[in-house]
């Protein structure tokens, strides 16, 4: 599925942004679109060489979903989510966004990552930009946006995550949480239709952290979809429509967030929250 | 600003400027000894530089007119100088031993009187070196970067690269421009083209040791960029990609202008071993500035005093090219990237 993309230069609230979205699901080039799950992913298996690191998963993610992906280390959460924009490519398995086949030979990857944004453990900020400069590139090289669009584009970002003051900031001059605040805006200015997690606060002091949750729980209020590998539980049972545990490559609970806290089916999954709480405490 | 944030800064430096120690003398001393250097470095500079584009200016435009002394004649008469070193180091016979320092003197002179001697040849020897330099080291640039991100990004390609960085860095430079001077029939081939040789245009050696020092330099910059390129974060490559990006484009707009700014410290130490290279052109007739001063000398013999002279404009280029390289550096600095920002404090500070 391609958005229809509008020049974007005029900073539009998050509320059009939904318009659009709801938009399209009425639309009648995908009207089935409403019903089927945004992101579907089916029997997915990679392995690296002789280790077998996703065992078969397949999940659905509806629109303005938040799916949160626990697991212990190892269990295959990062390689799911970097084969979901293709930054990893697949051994066997199928992945939807949409209608178009993100998986299929004649898929584009950059076509599809311009649609799923990602945000990274490590932030990956561009480190010879300045945070302005780290949005606009995209917005240059593979939007085509003019100079100027671009750079009022960048600002509006920066500015939803509170960052407006920080644009000529090289990324050694910025916080932790506020690299990674400007990473969230990078990937926010594509207009993705689904935004990625990889441990998004893991390399940041606790309190650094709750800055980074704070634009990522104003992103769940705007109904953004998103899929989040993360150890805050906090940010989970407070954001998240579903969690998934993985282990071992495979999934081996799902349901909602109070369920799976309060009464896991497995063992195992019951096991993960005990020692994640004690971690945390 | 609001008040409130004027007060804190206030209260914030306020310590700091009670504990800093006042100037003692002798760091007012410090002080202007480096403002003297560096009033004396670019002092320097200038005489050098403007000796030699006077020099080349003469000889290019005004000696052709038939204007002054004629090309590659010296603008003054070493006559008296060489006068003036005769009569000190007769001087300093009748002295006895305190007239070591006369001749010194007087040798002095006679350095100078040779200086002036054989100055036009140097300057024009000069611009040949410079010119292999610069040309070699560019060109040299243009097929490294390619190879180096083929080594680095090439999968099975890389061997390719490997196998020409090593065949190159595995064999003298000598024999490479020997190789092409007298094994391929390339001096024919430039003869064939009716410039080469006339008017500015140098002779066809003079194409051949470029393209040898094009070659060998290529291969030495490539494994330059190449470490630069694996200190670059596999993540950058990455979030690029995740753009949208292709690896190309992520190569070319996030790895790259990351890659040359860690590459400058080395590229400059290429630069400055490349303008002393050069010299091994002269092995091929190329009339650059070894050349030039061997020549003299093996008819003079004053092997001493000449290669002193030409050690000094050796000294001069490279000085002035790690001069260039550092503005270059200082330039493109980005916080946080390379450099040698902040690691130059002094310890009690």
């Amino acid at each position: 599925m391609t958005v229809p993309r509008t020049n974007d230069g005029d900073g539009r609230t998050a509320d059009e942004q939904r318009g659009d979205g709801d938009e399209r699901t009425a639309s009648p080039s995908s009207a089935t679109a409403a019903t089927d799950p945004l992101l579907r992913i089916e029997n997915l298996h990679k392995s690296y060489g002789a280790e077998e690191v996703l065992r078969g998963v397949s999940l659905e993610i509806d629109r303005g979903d938040v799916e949160v992906l626990v697991g212990p280390s190892g269990s295959g959460k990062s390689t799911l989510l970097q084969c979901l924009n293709r930054l990893t490519e697949i051994d066997s398995g199928h992945i939807y966004l949409g209608d178009t086949e993100v998986t299929a030979s004649e898929t584009d990857p950059n076509e599809i990552r311009q649609q799923i944004g990602m945000v990274f453990q490590d932030i990956n900020l561009f480190a010879h930009l300045t945070a302005r400069k780290n949005i606009t590139l995209g917005l240059r090289k593979v939007r085509g946006m003019s100079a100027e669009a671009a750079r009022e584009r960048a600002d509006s970002e920066l500015d939803r995550v509170g960052l407006a003051d920080q644009a000529d900031s090289y990324p050694a001059q910025l916080s932790g949480g506020q690299k990674q605040r400007v990473g969230i805006a990078r990937a926010l200015a594509m207009d993705p239709e689904v935004m990625l997690f990889d441990e998004p606060t893991s390399a940041l002091d606790p309190e650094l952290s709750n800055e980074v949750l704070a634009v990522m729980d104003e992103l769940v209020d705007e109904g953004m979809t998103m899929v989040v590998v993360t150890h805050e539980m906090r940010f989970a049972r407070g954001a998240a429509s579903g969690i998934t545990f993985l282990a071992d490559g495979q999934i081996v609970e799902r349901g909602p967030p109070d369920r799976l806290f309060e009464n896991p089916s497995h063992e195992r999954t019951a096991q993960f929250f005990e020692n994640i709480s004690h971690d945390h405490d | 600003m609001t008040e409130g944030t004027d007060v804190t800064t206030a209260t914030e430096r306020d310590p700091v400027a009670g504990t800093e120690p006042r100037p003692t003398a002798r760091d007012r001393l410090r002080s202007s000894f480096d403002r003297a250097g560096h009033l004396l470095a670019v002092l320097a500079g200038l005489v050098f530089w403007g000796w030699l584009l006077t020099r080349w200016l003469y000889d290019w435009v005004l000696a052709r007119v038939g204007i002054g002394p004629g090309a590659g004649e010296a603008f003054l008469s070493p006559a008296p100088l060489e006068a003036l070193a005769a009569s000190l180091s007769s001087a300093a016979g009748s002295f006895g031993p305190l007239g070591v320092p006369v001749g010194w003197l007087a040798s002095a002179a006679d350095a100078a009187a040779l200086g002036v001697d054989i100055g036009p040849a140097l300057a024009t020897g000069a611009w040949y070196t410079i010119v292999l330099t610069l040309s070699s080291l560019t060109l040299g640039f243009c097929i490294a970067v390619p190879l180096a991100i083929l080594r680095v990004y090439g999968g099975p390609m890389r061997w390719l690269a490997l196998a020409y960085t090593e065949l190159i860095r595995g064999t003298p430079l000598l024999a490479q421009l020997f190789v092409l001077y007298y094994g391929l029939p390339l001096s024919a081939w430039l003869n064939d083209f009716s410039v080469v040789g006339r008017g500015f245009v140098p002779g066809y050696a003079f194409w051949i040791a470029i393209l040898g020092f094009t070659i060998n330099g290529s291969a030495y910059q490539a494994e330059y960029i190449r470490g630069a390129l694996e200190t670059v974060d596999e993540g950058q490559l990455t979030a690029a990609r995740a753009l949208g990006l292709s690896k190309f484009e992520g190569i070319r707009h996030v790895v790259l202008p990351q890659t040359l700014r860690y590459a400058i410290p080395a590229w400059t130490n290429e630069l400055v071993y490349l303008i002393k290279y050069s010299s091994l052109a002269g092995f091929i007739t190329v009339p650059e500035l070894y050349y030039r001063a061997n020549d003299i000398a093996s008819s003079t013999l004053e092997y001493t005093s000449i290669f002193g002279l030409l050690a000094i404009v050796y000294l001069g280029l490279v000085l002035s090219a790690t001069n260039v390289m550092g503005c270059v550096e200082r330039r493109v600095a980005v916080p946080g990237l390379g450099g040698a920002e902040g690691r130059q404090q002094e310890p009690n500070e």
